[in-house]
Formats: structure tokens, C-alpha cells, sequence
């Protein structure tokens, strides 16, 4: 280094040792190495020089540029190494892209039903909503002057096609074309002419079919206490309790106590001998049980919900609050 | 039903715990709805079963409760009619009915206030005061089940006939209304026409009030059925309808007409009444019904063995008579039980006394039966993708309002719901899009814009030979802004191409082909999807008359799969993965703007050259200047790679060659780079 540049080297090497940020360095590179830095600045006596000197200038010029872009560099990697230069992020900003969808509340009950029940053996069995009136109703027993077709109000589409009641038809389906052993659930929409807050012409059941050998109420009984802890996830107060079907003999209902109030869950019972006779299982042979549950109501039990209305209104607001369910 | 607590434990005698009492009413299958005191009383609500007409009254919830508490019931005081004279009926139809009886009572005053003990229970159980002799009527159909009709003796022109209305015969019922009857109705008739619809309703014309000074009262057992059908035909459903068409005990009309003489009498002096009674079949204590079962039915069925004598005693305080042989049960059923049939019905007796909650619980013992439903499984596989891509599921009504589907299939095809709940739920949907626009315009309203939403259901249509179908669809509709929260991207509008993108991340090998055929789809932008050869759903935006329809703004894209005809990726077998670097090389090409990008990468890609591993678009450029309204150029980005080596320029060069011949021959293209 020649001597009337290396002062200027020692004066640059000076200042590296006191910087101390990204920021200071950055201005002591432009201070020499800008365009209108120091070096630079050296540069342009290149173009006043004589010829013979041009040469020998050059090469010592060079030198300090290539000595100070060292120093700079070096620098440089000392600060990195000991000081983040980026950016400082802000990790309280929302991350990209949020979006998740969700499954419709009645949609996550009837999984969660499918999800306990098939431990226990059961397969899910769709069938149609626009049935007749052998599946719908004769074949369960409920003959045409019955008054236990008054409970349910029917929505007619011919003579004889109606929009099914409840998926036992599919149950009558299923016992025609399969021979026990049978554990079958049909869940899916049903439709009754009554409407209010507590009534949807359109709403959605599950219904459990069970026939083999030595089937008996306890079994009944154990399946459908089992079943309740698990949907709830606690144990529960439970009552069974008789009531009416025309599908089922005996019949009853099971209670569930909440805030202290019985509530009524579920129908079911053993099966008819004459619905078995319907569908060609010899009833001195074979018994088995059958039930069956409202899904809206158990969702609103289940989530809280006051109005039943909110299920087809299907409010963007109110359909977000179930993400990320199973 | 409501009845009086007190008027019950008259029946039960000395019952000190009432709230044990109202529990067993309901751990008996007669479920208590609500309980409401009063000073001295209490009302309990009951919700009764349609099968158990028995216990429609006082003393038949009495007779239900007597094996809890080893109590016979018995009934309450009646007085003793006189013998039967043969006036006063013209004629009974065996068809309506078995047993016909009435009393008829002269020099009678009906302007006698009604009793307060009377009257307080009439209106504990929610029956309105009309009249002395009717509220008799009232009071000793809810003590023991039997309703009645009476009739002003004054007001009557001759004997009466059980019948059914002749053509074109009308009747003015109390209830204020004026019938035209049918000949299937059956009525109560003297000579001047209907003065009733049997077992239902009375006639305005021969009605009794204050002034009332001779009556007829009716005691009668009328056919089930016939009453249903007149009560549902004129939807008149009375306490006395109600009862008859679930089934009134044929031996109590004549007990009843004994204690209507009883109440009375203890009121107002009785000098003299008449008595007839016309039986066209005889009744018995029982119903002649027999059930022969096996003891051991019990335990096969119920699960669990109850002694003997629980049994025998629990059917004899309801009134059954069992006799047993050995192992044998014969059981003949009492004339109050229409609901008893068959053996299970009678081990449901026995069950319901035994408790159901004190049965045990016997685990199902395990199966082998398969419980895999695999469309089901599949389904719900694209639902948890969709909505994991943020989709939100809905579920809209399967019927819709008339005459809104017009633009979707033609009327013969529709279904309508022939008594439809409402207008706007009169027809079965025929595509799942309605269900959804009326969805998010219903959002959109309510400032929900960013919308993307999906439903799996059914759509129904008539075919050409009447039958039905039932499709499985699932459907969707995005609209809004892609990205919400999003501080790097701006806000971006959704178009075909994210919904496109969405469905192809969810099934596997979509192609999408351009198509006009669907009216409710616009003409500028529509497609048919096809998975393989398949077609299996469409999409676009909806027609601008649907847009119209809805009264929507927003841009909206729909689409539409037919789920059962998709499938899930193929079985995945494993591929070894190559080690070797893989080569990229670009290519530029011009080709005619009807030539589709799809068509070009599917048929390079089925073409199979050698080493190709992968194919994509990476630019489309459209240039009037350059090259005309007709032609764009396109980059294809291909990837390369061996399994075995590393390949060598050469080997890609020898390739990139045959893929240019191929697309100049195939599709004109011109190559650019």
C-alpha cells in the first residue's frame, strides 16, 4: 500500500472498530465506496494524469479499493455473525391464509353416532326418502286405519309415494333383502307436516336395527346406556321408561337428565313379531331391537342451540362456530 | 290428558307420598308432562300413548296403578236401571254399532246449577261448563271412560235410528258449523234428519240447555274405525271422538248410564226413567281373546327371569285373567285392553309393573358382521377435504316453492308434494343450485359476501315410466374474496379457476370441458367434468336469469358432482423414488386459440415419452401485435428423470425432439424458443 493511501486505510480501519450496527457500516461504505465516495473520488485523478502515470496510479488505486472492499466485507460478516440484520418480524400478525371450512352440526352428530355405534357392530345403510306406504308404514305395523299414523303427519307425493317418516323403512328394506345376523344404523333426512320452533317439516334421524339369536331387552339396555356416556362423554342420569310403537313390543323411551330436567333422547324397544313376519324372519327364531334418535334435538343439547330454526337458515356466522369438530 | 290427583288416590285409597305416585305414573308408560297445585289439589298432565284407550279416564289410570300398589280398583257407585223397555229406538246398523243404549229422564230440570265438586273438577281438568246434565255427562266419562251424548227429548221428532247419512243430508253441529254429509258417515238420526255424528259431534237442533225438561241420553259402543275416519274427515276431534276412535270398553255403556243415574240422584230426585238397550253383539267381561305362551317367553325376550307369582298377580290386578299349566300361560284379555294381542304385549305388562330401570344390563356380544359401508366412507372423505379447504357445510330443504325450477328440468320430471306444509316447500328439488343461491343471497344480505359453501344431498326426479330417482349430489358455490386475512396478498376476488382448483386438489385426475348444454349455467363460462371418461359433475357460473331470480350482485360460481360415480384415489402401491437429478426444460409454442392447454398436456402426458416424470403450464401470453387475434403462446415446463443413472443432455435433447415433432404434427404448433 502506498503511503499516501495508506493513512487513508488506517483512518477506514479505525472506523470499523468503532461501528457497531448495520446502519453505521452502511454509511462508512458509501462514505468510501460510493459514487461519490472517497475512493471514488480518488478514482476521477485517473483522467487529469499524465500517460506514464496513469498506469502506476491505476494499480495503486485498485489496490485501496480492493483493501477497503476487504475491510468492509469483513465487517460485514463480524455484524452478521453477532447482530440480526433482518428485518425484526412481527409475530403477533396474523399467518397467511387462515381458512377453514366445517362440517354442518347435524353432519358432525350423525358421524359421531356412526363412529360409536360401529364399535359395537353396526354398518350405515342409506336408503330412499320418497318410499310407499308397505315400507313406510304397513310392513312396521302401522296399518292404514291405525291411529298411530296420526303422529305421523305425512307429506304425500302420489297415491301410494310418500316422503318417508322415519328410516325404519329402510330397516324393512335391508331385513328383505339380508338374513340375520343383522346390526344396521340408517341415518338420513325424514319429513312430517308440522312446523314450529320445535318441529321441522325436514329433519334428520338415526335409527339402530339389531336381530340375531338371544337378543333380549338387556342387551337393549347396555347397548343404549354405553352409547349415551360415550356421545356425552360423561356418565349421564338415565331413565328407561314405556312407551308406545307400533314397530316395537315392549317399547320404551330413554330419559336423559339435563340441568335437571328429564328430557326424552331416544325411542326403541324389541322388535315386533309382526314386523318380523313381514319381512320373512321366523320371530320363534330370531329377536332383536331396534331404536331410534332425533339428531337435531341431541345437537342442541349437544351445542347449546335454543332455536331449531338455525340448522336450515344456514347463517355463515353460525355455521364458521363449528370448525374444526370431528 | 289432565286429570285431578286427588280425584286418583279416591280410587287408590290411603296414598300418603303423592311425588312417589306421579313418578310411578310415568315409570308405568302413562308419562307425566307436568304437574300443577292447586290449594287443594293437584293437576297432572299426562301424555298418553295412542295405544291405551283404557286409561283415558280416572279409574282406568287408577286400574294401571293397582299392581304397584295391590289395590283392585273397582268401580264407583251405580245405580240400578230399570228393565228394558222396547222404546225410543228405531234401529241400530250392527256396522257402527254393538251396543246401544239410552235412558231417557221426564220431568227433568236442567236449570240446576252445577255442583262445585262437579264443576271444580271439570275445570281442573280442562273441560268447560256447558250445563247441568252435560257436565254429569263430562264428569262420568273422565271418572270411568264411557262418553255420552243427550239429547232434548222435546226437540226430538220420533224414534232414533243408528245409520249411515243419506246423500246430500246436512247437519248443524254444536261447534256452530253446518256439515253436507257422506253415505260413509254414521249418524244418530230421529225423523227429521241427522241429530248427530255418531260418537262424535251433536246436532244444534236437538241440543239440551236450560230450559231442557226431558232428555235422552246415548250410552253407546261405536266401531273404531268409523269414527276415526268421520272425526278426520271433518276434523272434529272431541273428547268423545277421541276416546271412541282409540277404543271405549263395550261393557261400560250400561254402567255408565247407572252411575249418570247415581250423580244425578244425589242432586236432583229421579222419579222415573226409561231404559233400552239394543245388542247386536253381545260383550263379554273379556274380549274372547286368548294368549298362550310359553313362561320361559319372559326371560327369552326380556332378558331376565321374574318370578312366577310377580306374574300371575301383575296381570290379575290389570284385569287379565292368567291361568298357568306348568310351563304354559293362558291369559284372556279384559274387554278395556284393545291393545293386547299377542305374548309380547303381555310380557310388556309384566315389564312395565317389574320396572324397566330395574332390569340389568347385559353387554351385545361381539360380531363379526362387517360394518364398512364404502361409498359412505368415500363421501365423507371428499366432505372433510372440502371443508378443510374452508368450505362450510349447509343443509337446505329438499322441497322448494312452486314453479321456481323451470329453468332446470321440465314439469314432467318434477315431484310435487301433494299437501305441502306451505307454498314455498310445494316441490322436490331437482338440482341442489337453488337451495344454495337462495343460501347465499340470504348471507350475502346479511353481510356474509366471502362465501364458500358445500352440500351433499338428494335431488328427486320423475322418470319417463313414473318410477322415481334419487340422485346423490354434491354441490357447491363459492363467491367474495379469496383471501380475507391476508396483510401480503391483497384481497382478491374469487374466479372459475380457485373453484377449479379446489376440486382438483379433492379428486383425483378431474378434467374440466368446455360446454354450453346446461341452461342454468351461463354460456361464457361452463364445464362438464369428467373423471377418466366418466362425466361426473359440472360447474360455471349461474345463467344471468338465475342471477335475476335471486336478485344477486355478486359473482358466483357453482358446481356440481355426482358423487356416487366418483372415485377416490386408486389403491396407492408404492413407487421407488430416483435418486438422480431431475432435468427441466422449457418449450414455447404457438398454437391456434381453439387448441385447449388440457388437450396438450394430456395427450403429451398419454403419449408417455421416455423419462418424462412431470408436465405444467408455466405461461399462456396473448399477443394481437405479435401474432394475431387467432394463435397464443404457451410454455410447458418438463421435468425429467431416470431411475437408474443420471441422465445426460442427450437423452433429454433426443426426447424434447420427439415432443416437438409430436406437438407439430398433432396440434400446428409452431416452436418459439
Amino acid at each position: 500500500m502506498s503511503k499516501e493511501y495508506s493513512s487513508l486505510i488506517s483512518e477506514l480501519r479505525e472506523k470499523l472498530e468503532s461501528c457497531s450496527s448495520q446502519h453505521d457500516l452502511s454509511n462508512i461504505k458509501s462514505h468510501y465506496l460510493g459514487k461519490k465516495g472517497i475512493i471514488s473520488n480518488e478514482f476521477l485523478k485517473l483522467r487529469t494524469a499524465l500517460p506514464e502515470e496513469r498506469k502506476l496510479l491505476g494499480g495503486k488505486l485498485n489496490a485501496l479499493k480492493d483493501e477497503a472492499q476487504k475491510l468492509i466485507l469483513g465487517k460485514v460478516s463480524e455484524l452478521s455473525a453477532s447482530e440480526d440484520f433482518n428485518e425484526k418480524i412481527d409475530v403477533s400478525l396474523p399467518g397467511s391464509n387462515i381458512s377453514l371450512g366445517s362440517r354442518h352440526p347435524v353432519n358432525l352428530t350423525i358421524n359421531r353416532i356412526i363412529d360409536i355405534l360401529r364399535n359395537y357392530g353396526f354398518e350405515t345403510v342409506d336408503g330412499f326418502e320418497i318410499e310407499d306406504e308397505f315400507h313406510n308404514f304397513d310392513a312396521l305395523n302401522i296399518p292404514a286405519s291405525h291411529p298411530a299414523r296420526d303422529m305421523h303427519d305425512t307429506f304425500y307425493v302420489s297415491d301410494n309415494k310418500l316422503l318417508r317418516t322415519h328410516t325404519s323403512s329402510v330397516q324393512i328394506r335391508s331385513m328383505l333383502s339380508s338374513c340375520p345376523p343383522l346390526r344396521i344404523m340408517t341415518p338420513g333426512k325424514v319429513y312430517r307436516s308440522d312446523s314450529d320452533p320445535t318441529h321441522s317439516p325436514m329433519f334428520h334421524q338415526i335409527e339402530g336395527l339389531c336381530i340375531d339369536k338371544n337378543i333380549n331387552f338387556c342387551h337393549l339396555k347396555s347397548l343404549l346406556s354405553t352409547f349415551i356416556i360415550e356421545l356425552f362423554g360423561r356418565d349421564m342420569d338415565i331413565r328407561f321408561r314405556p312407551s308406545y310403537f307400533p314397530f316395537t313390543e315392549p317399547s320404551a323411551e330413554l330419559d336423559i337428565k339435563f340441568n335437571g330436567k328429564w328430557l326424552e333422547v331416544l325411542g326403541c324397544g324389541m322388535v315386533h313379531p309382526n314386523v318380523l313376519s313381514n319381512v320373512k324372519i321366523d320371530s320363534k327364531k330370531y329377536s332383536g331391537f331396534a331404536f331410534g334418535l332425533g339428531i337435531e334435538r341431541l345437537a342442541m343439547l349437544q351445542y347449546g342451540i335454543t332455536d331449531l330454526r338455525m340448522f336450515y337458515e344456514n347463517d355463515l356466522s353460525f355455521l364458521s362456530q363449528f370448525k374444526g369438530l370431528k | 290428558m289432565k286429570i285431578s290427583l286427588n280425584w286418583l288416590k279416591e280410587f287408590l285409597g290411603n296414598i300418603k307420598n303423592n311425588d312417589q305416585l306421579i313418578a310411578r305414573l310415568t315409570s308405568m308408560g302413562l308419562e307425566v308432562d307436568s304437574v300443577t297445585k292447586s290449594k287443594k289439589d293437584s293437576v297432572i298432565d299426562i301424555d298418553m300413548t295412542p295405544n291405551r284407550a283404557d286409561c283415558l279416564s280416572v279409574m282406568g289410570i287408577a286400574r294401571d296403578l293397582s299392581p304397584i300398589y295391590k289395590k283392585k280398583v273397582s268401580m264407583p257407585k251405580v245405580a240400578k236401571l230399570s228393565t228394558k223397555t222396547k222404546s225410543y229406538i228405531k234401529g241400530v246398523n250392527k256396522k257402527i254399532s254393538t251396543v246401544y243404549s239410552i235412558l231417557v229422564i221426564e220431568d227433568f230440570d236442567n236449570s240446576l246449577a252445577t255442583p262445585k265438586n262437579i264443576s271444580d273438577r271439570l275445570e281442573l281438568c280442562g273441560i268447560s261448563q256447558i250445563n247441568f246434565i252435560v257436565d254429569v255427562l263430562n264428569y262420568v266419562m273422565l271418572e270411568i271412560g264411557q262418553p255420552m251424548h243427550v239429547f232434548d227429548k222435546d226437540k226430538l221428532n220420533g224414534d232414533l235410528d243408528v245409520r249411515f247419512a243419506k246423500k246430500g243430508e246436512k247437519i248443524n253441529t254444536l261447534d256452530g258449523n253446518e256439515y253436507i254429509l257422506s253415505t260413509d258417515i254414521p249418524v244418530i238420526s230421529d225423523n227429521n234428519g241427522p241429530q248427530a255424528i255418531a260418537g262424535v259431534i251433536g246436532s244444534n237442533n236437538s241440543s239440551v240447555g236450560g230450559d231442557t225438561r226431558s232428555i235422552v241420553i246415548e250410552s253407546a259402543f261405536f266401531n273404531q274405525n268409523l269414527i276415526r275416519k268421520s272425526a278426520k274427515k271433518y276434523r272434529l276431534q272431541t273428547e268423545s271422538s277421541y276416546r271412541f276412535e282409540r277404543g271405549v270398553d263395550p261393557n261400560l255403556s250400561d254402567l255408565a248410564l247407572g252411575r249418570v243415574i247415581d250423580v244425578v240422584s244425589q242432586y236432583s230426585k229421579i222419579k222415573k226413567h226409561t231404559y233400552n238397550s239394543v245388542v247386536t253383539k253381545p260383550a263379554s267381561p273379556h274380549l274372547n281373546k286368548y294368549i298362550k305362551m310359553d313362561m320361559s317367553d319372559f326371560e327369552r325376550i326380556l332378558g331376565e327371569k321374574i318370578p312366577n307369582k310377580f306374574i300371575i298377580d301383575t296381570l290379575s290386578y290389570l284385569g287379565f285373567n292368567p291361568v298357568m299349566v306348568k310351563n304354559k300361560l293362558k291369559v284372556s284379555v279384559p274387554s278395556h285392553r284393545f291393545d293386547i294381542s299377542i305374548p309380547e304385549d303381555i310380557i310388556e305388562e309384566v315389564a312395565r309393573v317389574y320396572g324397566y330401570n330395574n332390569f340389568s344390563e347385559i353387554p351385545l356380544p361381539p360380531t363379526n358382521l362387517s360394518t364398512n359401508n364404502i361409498s359412505r366412507n368415500n363421501t365423507n372423505i371428499f366432505l372433510d377435504l372440502l371443508s378443510s379447504r374452508g368450505y362450510l357445510e349447509v343443509i337446505t330443504f329438499s322441497f322448494l316453492p312452486k314453479d321456481s325450477q323451470e329453468l332446470f328440468l321440465s314439469n314432467k320430471s318434477k315431484i310435487d308434494v301433494l299437501n305441502p306444509i306451505s307454498e314455498d316447500k310445494s316441490e322436490m328439488r331437482v338440482s341442489m343450485m337453488n337451495g344454495l343461491l337462495k343460501t347465499a343471497k340470504y348471507n350475502i344480505s346479511r353481510q356474509n359476501s366471502d362465501i364458500k359453501i358445500f352440500e351433499i344431498g338428494k335431488t328427486y326426479k320423475k322418470q319417463k315410466d313414473k318410477s322415481i330417482s334419487e340422485e346423490n349430489i354434491l354441490a357447491g358455490i363459492i363467491s367474495g374474496a379469496n383471501y380475507s386475512h391476508n396483510l401480503k396478498q391483497l384481497q382478491k376476488i374469487i374466479d372459475f379457476h380457485d373453484l377449479k382448483g379446489d376440486l382438483m386438489s379433492i379428486f383425483p385426475n378431474l378434467f374440466f370441458k368446455e360446454s354450453k348444454n346446461t341452461s342454468y349455467l351461463s354460456n361464457s363460462c361452463q364445464a362438464v367434468i369428467a373423471q377418466g371418461k366418466k362425466t361426473v359433475g359440472l360447474c360455471g357460473e349461474p345463467s344471468l336469469s338465475l342471477y335475476k331470480q335471486f336478485g344477486i350482485k355478486n359473482k358466483i360460481f357453482y358446481f356440481e358432482i355426482y358423487i356416487d360415480l366418483v372415485k377416490l384415489n386408486q389403491k396407492v402401491t408404492y413407487k421407488p423414488i430416483s435418486v438422480y437429478p431431475k432435468i427441466f426444460r422449457d418449450l414455447t409454442l404457438l398454437v391456434n386459440n381453439n387448441i385447449s392447454c388440457d388437450d396438450i398436456i394430456n395427450s403429451i402426458q398419454r403419449k408417455s415419452f421416455n423419462y418424462m416424470i412431470n408436465i405444467r403450464i408455466s405461461d399462456i401470453f396473448y399477443s394481437k401485435k405479435d401474432f394475431g387475434n387467432d394463435k397464443k403462446s404457451m410454455t410447458i415446463e418438463l421435468v425429467f428423470q431416470d431411475n437408474s443413472r443420471t441422465l445426460q443432455d442427450d437423452d433429454v435433447n433426443g426426447q424434447m425432439s420427439k415432443i416437438i415433432g409430436f406437438l407439430e404434427k398433432e396440434f400446428n404448433a409452431v416452436i418459439r424458443n
